[in-house]
């Protein structure tokens, strides 16, 4: 029972432990240190995520926002050499329109946000390529200077993945907005009932996804150096994977930031540094990561129907 | 939002008819025709054609899905995975440079080919083996979503990661030459000729039989059999489903299938066309078949759909992609149009909803 | 007499031509209990609808302590002090008792967002000790049972300062205690001054709560009146229209000897231990038990809905080896479940399509392709609907949403019915529908019962099964303890049975009760 209730922490030691043992380098602190580093930004996505995924929604434009939010802020720095903290606001600021647009065609146009997403994710990608012209955006020293910046000892991204977490955690547990996203996502019809402004809701938290989709993709590109036609492909389904195998549920109102979705952030990248510290062929990486997120969510699913079957169980008697 | 009032006038007949989705892809066709008189030349709608047939038959297989409820995002690894796979085994000669760190070599394949090189059997065997494969893995999926009661989205998402890695884990990364001709033909020959412009162009392609041998299959089983009454009961309410004696598992194991025989069908065809396997066939298809779904209206949340409305979907899309391209947008600016086109689709299938909800019983007033 | 604190002046609803309301005119005294009786369709949710603010009225207007009342939403009708508390609780499941509470506006701690969590935990116990549920705060609502559910909703509305409350059918889902802390609950609502407006199917509560009764029939308002003036014959009657001579229809076929279904010694731990009886042709068999007896569970399992650890289940003579709802049937077994709308009913789908669901695989053209014999398949289906008058437009486009509760649970019925069972078990085959709809089910179970087929009646409603039956189980805890002839149904007797759990006396011939 207490297994069944807490799939993501187990399945987490459990990786731990199994690529611990099978390669002691996986255990060494810089590889440590780089798990970290690298879950950091797909894991504020994710956090992103799964403020959409708890009101029941989802975004598959986050890869998209990611790039054209980059490109926009790449070019702006090549041709007008403005500081890259005004270039991480206009990455945000590309990011929260993004945002805007997905949030308006849900709440406003009423379109299942499967669709809407999947539509600004064909869009924006084209949008991102136009500006670049399909060409790499370089990005300049002073902003990969701030990719390699560390405060105490703590690489960059650990403390904003950090900051991140925090300010979620806290909106999500403890303030109204955040009450309401559960609230919407349990349903939106009792919601609005019970006098939740549910576009309202509904419309933060694609903003938010979208505000932090673009922050993951400016760290990124910190660390990258330069932002090429590819960049984000993809992402979108480590963000909903590392937020489902947090906990959170695709179906909405259930889930959380903390410990969820950064456990399903760090899982994943351990997952990928462990085949790669236990030297396993290339070519099986991909098999083998999907191997294991497979099981992580089989077990969840196991978790429910059992927990189903035993509260049958315990039916409701007479007094 | 605004609530539109349409009195019985045509335009609402229209709007809300079956074939909405015909209608539009006509009047686009025209109204750009004038605009492009390239459009209606042979030699374009030759190849809008042979487009056509092979998305068709995707969407099909992705609809079998979508009306029990579910999403296949495997699709396309599926078609990735057949591919090499039928590759592999039906090619008549391999470049020992490129192929030497294969893992099958020395086993199943060699410098003169995969198992079926050079034999009369080749094709056919080889196309069988890519369906099989394709059905089975579909088949995987189902059993996943069905007996171990696994979210749909993830299932097919773990499975496309895992066979799109697999396929090229298997082919190292190459495109696989030398297939056989009679299996080139399939996606690249056409049923008699037409004249066009200085020359000819094919009239017919292989392609189409493909694609409408499935159509019909499809529309067959949905609407005259008893599979296809059980696969809208099960997408509409699986429990109640279940309990009327529906073998609720089955049929959404069986709808898995199709959509992965489908989209080996699928990879037959794209393969043929480009006259190689390749590890990396239908990376961008996903978003095409479902746009083509949505747009052709078959609903996301199950219970819904119709053969001829995948077609109609898929007509569109396709000369929207084709006008796009012949307009000389930029490949960017059609992802836009695109998306664009997918967004204004749903919207137009909420707006229908709403008026064809203005005829029937007591509405919720204000509510969303 | 005071002045009223609420009125309808000739309020009128129209949707799309049909009359829903017409000039209906009525007025609640502050502080009392108003009782509104009609069958479904007659207007009540409609009427209730325009006072919780969902939609305005197209005549008439209403009055609220005098002064015109035009809510422009659900929230205006809260904030005017009107709460409606629905069959369907507005609750969220996945948020504790504190969120559900303040949902839309928590204390905050000072000018920031942040929730005032002490404060907020604190007012919710004091709201919850107004009606007298004792949780914590923290418990999640999906943990709590449908009663404490219900007043959860109530401190909420409570809470919001709400003067007037609308019931909707509250006790369905309740069981008898919880029901009787309901009416007491209300008793001390309305000797604090507020007002209840009482909506139910169970006229004998409605005669001991209400202050006064308003009877709706097709819109209008019949009769109304303080309640010493009804009694359950005219309620009925005027509900109606006509007298209904009785509730029951009488039957006609007997007993037969043949045994069609032998339950022995069936027992799933922690679910039903023990159970045995055996089911004869042409027997209408009720089974009655309290919340959390066992019945529908009993139900689940012999239709092989569910499974059960020991015991045999034999039908027509053969063993049930298989776990298998598909084998049931096809040996002859139908089964209604007590929730049609999740398990009954593709709500989306079109009466014909429903009816045709079960039935299909004996309408098979081909039995290789499974074509479909459509036109077989569809005479069938138009006799069935003929014969139990179910009432829609056209069966192959109405969509089942739109029927009236009577007539979906006829639609359920006649899925069965194309099968031809031998054995019908029936989970609650009157819930949520009419007096008139429900004469019609029991007929239509005595014409079963007449042609020869066995039936077996799971119900929470005594008087139905009394009404209805020819013998009467009793299961308590999971356990068969009391069993009545139709010659001894006595209706304290068999309650008693299921609150205590004693065997009741055994009696001669048919089969026996088990230990």
């Amino acid at each position: 029972m207490v297994v069944l209730r807490n799939v993501p922490i187990l399945m987490f030691l459990g990786t731990f432990v199994v690529f611990g043992l099978l390669s002691p380098r996986f255990l060494e602190y810089q590889s440590l240190e780089n798990i970290a580093k690298q879950a950091s930004y797909i894991g504020i996505i994710a956090v992103g995520m799964t403020f959409v995924l708890l009101t029941g929604g989802i975004d598959l434009s986050v890869g998209s926002n990611m790039y054209v939010s980059a490109v926009a802020a790449g070019l702006l720095m090549q041709r007008s050499s403005i500081s890259p903290v005004l270039a991480l606001l206009v990455c945000l600021g590309v990011g929260l329109i993004f945002g805007l647009v997905n949030a308006l065609a849900v709440t406003r146009l009423h379109i299942v946000p499967f669709v809407v997403t999947l539509a600004t994710q064909f869009a924006g990608r084209g949008l991102g390529w136009m500006l670049s012209k399909s060409r790499a955006v370089a990005f300049p020293q002073s902003v990969t200077g701030l990719g390699a910046a560390e405060l105490l000892g703590i690489p960059g991204p650990i403390l904003i993945f950090s900051g991140v977490v925090l300010m979620a955690g806290i909106v999500l547990t403890r303030t109204t907005l955040g009450r309401q996203i559960y609230a919407v996502g349990y349903g939106s019809e009792a919601a609005h009932k019970a006098g939740v402004n549910v576009p309202r809701v509904q419309a933060t938290a694609y903003v938010a996804c979208g505000i932090l989709a673009s922050l993951g993709g400016f760290i990124s590109v910190a660390q990258l150096g330069n932002v090429n036609s590819g960049f984000g492909e993809m992402v979108e389904f480590q963000a909903i994977a590392a937020a489902v195998l947090g906990g959170t549920s695709l179906f909405g109102g259930i889930g959380n930031v903390f410990p969820g979705t950064v456990l399903g952030a760090l899982l994943i990248q351990m997952v990928w540094a462990g085949l790669v510290a236990t030297r396993t062929d290339l070519y099986l990486q991909p098999l083998i990561a999907a191997g294991i997120i497979f099981i992580a969510v089989l077990l969840d699913s196991l978790r429910n129907t059992i927990l189903a079957r035993w509260e049958r169980h315990n039916i409701r008697t007479e007094e | 939002m605004w609530a539109i009032r349409l009195k019985e006038t045509f335009v609402r007949r229209v709007l809300l008819s079956d074939s909405f989705v015909l209608f539009l892809t006509l009047a686009y066709f025209l109204v750009l025709w004038i605009f492009l008189p390239r459009l209606g030349s042979v030699r374009n709608l030759s190849n809008l054609s042979s487009n056509v047939w092979p998305l068709l038959v995707l969407v099909i297989g992705q609809m079998f899905v979508l009306i029990v409820g579910g999403i296949d995002l495997s699709q396309t690894s599926i078609m990735a995975v057949t591919s090499v796979c039928g590759a592999l085994m039906m090619t008549s000669s391999l470049d020992p440079e490129l192929f030497a760190k294969n893992p099958l070599w020395g086993t199943l394949i060699s410098e003169q080919g995969g198992l079926l090189a050079g034999s009369a059997m080749a094709t056919p065997a080889g196309i069988l083996v890519m369906l099989a494969i394709g059905a089975t893995i579909g088949l995987g999926n189902g059993l996943a979503v069905a007996k171990l009661k696994m979210p749909p989205f993830m299932v097919t998402l773990v499975s496309m990661f895992f066979f799109s890695g697999l396929a090229i884990f298997v082919s190292r990364s190459e495109n696989i030459r030398n297939l056989p001709a009679s299996f080139l033909a399939l996606g690249q020959n056409y049923l008699g000729q037409v004249p066009a412009g200085r020359g000819s162009v094919g009239l017919v392609p292989y392609s189409f039989f493909a694609g409408l041998a499935m159509a019909l299959v499809a529309w067959f089983v949905l609407a005259r059999t008893v599979l296809g009454r059980w696969l809208y009961a099960v997408g509409m309410n699986r429990r109640a489903a279940a309990v009327s004696g529906v073998p609720a598992d089955g049929v959404i194991v069986c709808a898995y299938a199709i959509s992965g025989f489908c989209a080996a069908l699928g990879s037959v065809l794209y393969s043929a066309r480009l006259g190689a396997g390749r590890p990396t066939l239908g990376e961008n298809v996903l978003l095409d078949i479902i746009g083509a779904a949505v747009i052709g209206g078959i609903s996301l949340f199950g219970g819904k759909g119709k053969v001829r409305w995948a077609f109609y979907g898929v007509l569109f899309f396709v000369l929207l992609d084709s006008s796009l391209y012949m307009m000389n947008f930029k490949f960017y600016t059609v992802n836009i149009v695109k998306g664009g086109v997918i967004l204004v689709a749903a919207l137009l299938d909420v707006l229908r909803n709403r008026v064809r909800a203005g005829r029937t019983a007591p509405g919720r007033g204000a509510t969303a | 007499m005071s002045e009223p604190l609420l009125e309808f002046e000739h309020v009128g609803k129209r949707f799309f031509g049909a009359v829903a309301l017409h000039d209906v005119s009525l007025a609640v005294q502050p502080g009392s209990v108003m009782g509104l009786i009609g069958e479904n369709g007659a207007g009540k949710s409609t009427l209730m609808n325009i006072l919780g603010g969902v939609l305005p009225p197209d005549e008439g207007q209403v009055r609220l302590q005098g002064k015109p009342y035009h809510p422009s939403g659900p929230a205006d009708a809260a904030r005017a002090g009107i709460a409606f508390i629905h069959q369907e609780l507005n609750l969220f499941g996945n948020l504790s008792v504190v969120d559900n509470l303040f949902i839309d506006r928590f204390p905050r701690v000072g000018r920031t967002p942040l929730i005032h969590r002490r404060q907020a935990a604190h007012r919710t116990v004091e709201a919850l000790a107004a009606v007298n549920l004792n949780v914590s705060p923290k418990t999640r609502v999906d943990r709590l049972t449908p009663g404490q559910k219900q007043l959860v909703e109530i401190a909420k509305a409570l809470h919001s300062g709400a003067r007037i409350i609308i019931f909707d059918e509250p006790t369905t889902s309740l069981t008898s205690r919880e029901t009787q802390q309901l009416f007491e609950l209300i008793g001390q609502l309305r000797r604090d001054g507020r007002t209840i407006l009482y909506i139910s199917h169970n006229l004998g509560d409605v005669l001991n709560l209400a202050d006064e009764i308003t009877i709706l029939r097709d819109g209008r308002v019949v009769v109304k009146g303080p309640k010493d003036d009804f009694d359950v014959d005219t309620m009925i009657a005027a509900m109606v229209g006509k007298q209904i001579d009785q509730l029951y229809p009488s039957r006609k076929g007997t007993v037969g000897d043949k045994v069609l279904m032998a339950v022995s010694r069936v027992t799933e731990p922690g679910i039903i231990k023990g159970i045995s009886f055996d089911l004869h042709a042409g027997e209408v068999l009720g089974l009655f038990g309290l919340m959390g007896s066992g019945r529908t569970e009993l139900g689940r399992i012999l239709f092989g809905l569910d499974s059960y650890r020991s015991g045999t289940i034999h039908v027509d003579g053969r063993m049930q080896y298989t776990r298998s709802a598909r084998e049931r049937i096809r040996q002859g077994v139908a089964f209604i479940t007590e929730d049609r709308r999740a398990e009954g009913l593709l709500m989306e789908a079109s009466v014909a399509d429903n009816m045709a669901l079960v039935a299909l695989p004996r309408y098979r053209r081909h039995r290789m392709l499974g074509t479909v014999d459509r036109r077989g398949l569809g005479r069938a289906v138009d006799g069935v609907v003929k014969a139990l008058k179910v009432k829609c437009g056209d069966l192959r486009t109405d969509v089942v949403k739109n029927l009236s509760g009577g007539n979906q649970q006829k639609a359920v019925i006649g899925k069965w019915l194309l099968c031809e069972p031998t054995v019908c078990i029936m989970d609650e085959p009157t819930r949520g529908i009419d007096v008139g709809a429900k004469y019609e089910v029991y007929s239509i179970i005595n014409d079963l019962a007449d042609g020869g087929a066995g039936v077996l009646c799971i119900s929470s409603e005594l008087e139905e099964l009394v009404g209805l039956c020819d013998r009467i189980l009793v299961m308590s805890k999971g356990q068969m303890c009391g069993q009545f002839q139709r010659s001894e149904f006595d209706e304290e007797r068999i309650l008693t049975a299921a609150f205590d759990g004693h065997l009741a006396q055994p009696s001669q011939g048919q089969s026996g009760v088990s230990n």
